[in-house]
């Protein structure tokens, strides 16, 4: 090296030194920000974070499960179409996804319809508001409109009390009353916060008197009665039709309807950014050539 | 072809100009990738409108369809998801690249004499986008963008006297609805070409007074400068290139990452979502709106006041800073001031996203605390600045002659 680039190497060192010192502080206080999350902001939701799902169709080279989102369609069709809309996506469509114009035309005859008709409810919305006090959701976009996404629909459809779950309620209630260890025990099973056993007390009185208890909606509570069994739909694929796995199947699908373009968005955004890194490459080059000369 | 050039130039000087104000336009050598975010801004300000024209094309202003035609622009319009994907990030970039600018002509005193002016169309930029970004949120007539409105709308209830007859006529009926709509799509779409305007002003004061420079000195030896191309040609588009890979990551890999859920609920007058929260590049202003709500009934004017003076005061800041120097590399009081300024604007911007009733230590610490003590700070860097350089309290480090 010789004496000016010592000296430029010198400056180059000082001013990286700089910037880390301010990143460091910025660092500092963005970690102590994440460290301190409000309490009050958790506890008024009151349900717990649906856990993350090895979801196939995420991610930079993520894909849809073919066979998955059939079995998915015919879910949504055959049961959530009972009740919600997923009025954004036609019969028609569903052929994107492998089904054969028969297969199309027998699902939306199956439920009264052409495939030139948009999925939407056999349940008319004044009958649905009788008999639920509101009108089921759509759900052409259920998995971008709610925090969790895909998880949290997940969640919704396998969080519901099981049999057992309620067992437990009933065994906890039996002396009206919840102790220490109890609220632990059901604190875990129902990931219910354990630090209120007054609170916890009258969600298992509701739990028990047959209310529909989620674990995964905030507050615990609400319309939909459990819409997935282990074998609610028969699949032909050979696949095993549990709660589980229908609940997987339909929340792909859901995932699809709710952005058909996503496959697409993705293998275009590869090439773009690709030839962007080489294209921001040669300019760095010619920058670098040009601005030799200047000291 | 110089021959046509010739007959131009003597109707039009197209050549002269360019030679003067970008060719051959002398620019400090010494600018540093700060001085990148300039031309980032422009860049992404054609990006929003020219994704916002195309959009403009298939988008419909009307309460019972605005959802489901932003859906079919989605779903049905070739490249739609693009466009839109791209204009909803974009504007989040704005801001980002914005802030930045606006930090690095705080830190290196590009606000200083002779640059007020500058400065000026700066910040009124500044003020246009916001509108422009706060309107266009609305468009898509989701829960937020309803209830954004509506909550924003409301503060100029505050207004003495006519407040309340003001804000009837900015919704043009008695709540946020169709009108609304229609009016803020139509303002939506002007308010752009309005700052694109104010760019050229901003950009002919640039030219007038030169750029400003990390040592924040005024050059006198020709040494110092350098022809704005190649070099600074070449410098801004390489900054384009990284800039764009960026974007990009998010338009095609996260393009929700910057959008809040419910806005993909269709609008609904009849039910309050749980927790509005603005668009992150509002929530330090929100946040200090809601700092001040120990005045009782003058709370919500105090707050609206608080705010507007938050974007208000950087008017004023060329006549505040009295020091000597221009750039904070040399002041070593002022710059520790503005590192606490940045992390104060973070931290409000956290506060501004909790809800107003959350705490921190289970209790112990309500953030409406915290966001008080942050606009305290806010407001503070203004005044400490003032403060030590009017006062002479701080000593300037030796500046150089030249670059
Ligand atoms: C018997 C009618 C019925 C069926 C069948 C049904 N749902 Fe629902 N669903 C409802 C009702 C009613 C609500 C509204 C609940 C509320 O807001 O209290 C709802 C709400 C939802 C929600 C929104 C929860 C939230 O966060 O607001 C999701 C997600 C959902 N249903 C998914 C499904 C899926 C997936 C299926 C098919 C597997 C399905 N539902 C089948 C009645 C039904
Ligand atoms: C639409 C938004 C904006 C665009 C497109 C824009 C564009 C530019 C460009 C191209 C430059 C020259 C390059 C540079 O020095 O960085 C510049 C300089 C400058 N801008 Fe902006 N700008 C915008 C907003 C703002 C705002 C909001 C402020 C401050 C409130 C501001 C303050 C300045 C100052 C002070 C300079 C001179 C910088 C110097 O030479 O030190 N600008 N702007």
């Amino acid at each position: 090296m010789n004496c000016q680039e010592v000296i430029k190497f010198r400056s180059v060192v000082k001013r990286v030194s700089r910037m880390v010192r301010s990143a460091a502080v910025l660092l500092v206080a963005a970690a102590s920000l994440t460290a301190a999350v409000p309490g009050d902001a958790q506890a008024s939701s009151g349900a717990a974070v649906p856990p993350k799902q090895p979801w196939s169709f995420l991610g930079v080279f993520g894909q849809f499960d073919q066979a998955a989102l059939k079995r998915g369609a015919q879910v949504a069709v055959q049961s959530c179409l009972t009740c919600h809309s997923i009025k954004y996506i036609k019969f028609d469509q569903l052929r994107q996804l492998g089904f054969s114009e028969l297969e199309v035309k027998a699902m939306a005859e199956g439920t009264g319809r052409t495939k030139k008709d948009p999925l939407t409810s056999s349940m008319d919305p004044t009958a649905a508001k009788e008999s639920f006090g509101v009108v089921p959701p759509d759900l052409s976009l259920i998995t971008k409109a709610r925090k969790g996404y895909e998880d949290y629909v997940y969640g919704i459809l396998v969080g519901y009390a099981s049999d057992s779950d309620l067992a437990l309620a009933n065994r906890v209630m039996a002396d009206g009353k919840i102790g220490a260890e109890e609220a632990k025990e059901v604190a875990s099973a129902l990931l219910l916060d354990g630090h209120y056993p007054d609170k916890m007390a009258e969600t298992l009185k509701r739990m028990i008197g047959g209310e529909n208890f989620n674990r995964y909606f905030p507050g615990n509570f609400f319309a939909m009665p459990q819409p997935l069994m282990d074998g609610a739909v028969a699949y032909t694929d050979g696949t095993e039709n549990s709660k589980v796995q229908l609940a997987r199947d339909v929340v792909t699908f859901l995932a699809w309807a709710a952005e058909p373009t996503q496959m697409e968005r993705k293998s275009l955004g590869i090439k773009v950014i690709l030839y962007l890194v080489v294209l921001t490459i040669m300019l760095y080059a010619v920058k670098r050539r040009i601005w030799a000369k200047v000291h | 072809m110089s021959k046509i050039m010739e007959w131009v130039d003597a109707r039009l000087p197209v050549t002269e100009l360019l030679k003067s104000q970008a060719t051959e336009y002398p620019t400090p050598k010494n600018l540093n990738y700060w001085w990148n975010f300039g031309s980032l801004a422009l860049l992404v300000l054609i990006i929003m409108i020219a994704t916002g024209l195309f959009l403009a094309m298939h988008y419909k202003a009307d309460a019972n369809q605005s959802f489901d035609v932003v859906e079919h622009i989605m779903r049905d319009v070739n490249y739609g998801w693009l466009l839109r994907y791209a204009h909803a990030n974009g504007a989040s970039f704005f801001f980002m690249v914005v802030y930045v600018h606006i930090l690095r002509g705080m830190y290196y005193g590009s606000y200083r004499q002779p640059r007020e002016i500058l400065w000026w169309f700066g910040i009124i930029i500044f003020f246009m986008m916001m509108g422009t970004a706060f309107m266009g949120y609305v468009l898509p007539w989701g829960q937020m963008s309803y209830w954004g409105a509506a909550v924003i709308t409301n503060l100029m209830s505050a207004i003495p006297v006519i407040g309340e007859d003001l804000v009837v006529w900015i919704w043009g009926g008695f709540s946020v609805g169709d009108p609304t709509l229609n009016r803020f799509f139509a303002l939506h779409f002007l308010l752009p070409l309005v700052i694109f305007g104010v760019v050229i002003l901003h950009l002919w004061a640039l030219h007038a007074v030169h750029s400003n420079n990390p040592d924040g000195i005024d050059l006198h030896d020709a040494k110092d400068s350098i022809p704005f191309h190649p070099y600074y040609t070449i410098k801004d588009f390489y900054g384009y290139g990284i800039f764009m890979i960026i974007f990009c990551i998010f338009v095609f890999y996260a393009p929700n990452f910057f959008l809040e859920p419910d806005n993909y609920i269709p609008a609904n007058p009849m039910q309050t979502p749980a927790h509005i929260v603005p668009e992150w590049y509002f929530l330090p202003f929100y946040a200090i709106l809601r700092s001040i709500d120990f005045l009782g009934s003058f709370s919500k004017l105090a707050g609206v006041l608080a705010m507007v003076g938050a974007i208000m005061i950087l008017f004023v800041l060329p006549f505040l800073d009295r020091s000597p120097v221009r750039s904070f590399r040399y002041r070593p009081l002022s710059k520790q001031l503005f590192w606490i300024f940045v992390v104060d604007c973070i931290v409000l911007g956290w506060v501004g996203y909790n809800p107003a009733d959350a705490t921190i230590f289970n209790g112990a610490l309500p953030l409406i605390i915290i966001g008080r003590t942050c606009t305290a700070i806010y407001f503070g860097y203004f005044f400490l600045l003032w403060a030590i350089t009017a006062l002479d309290i701080e000593k300037h480090q030796p500046v150089p002659k030249s670059i």
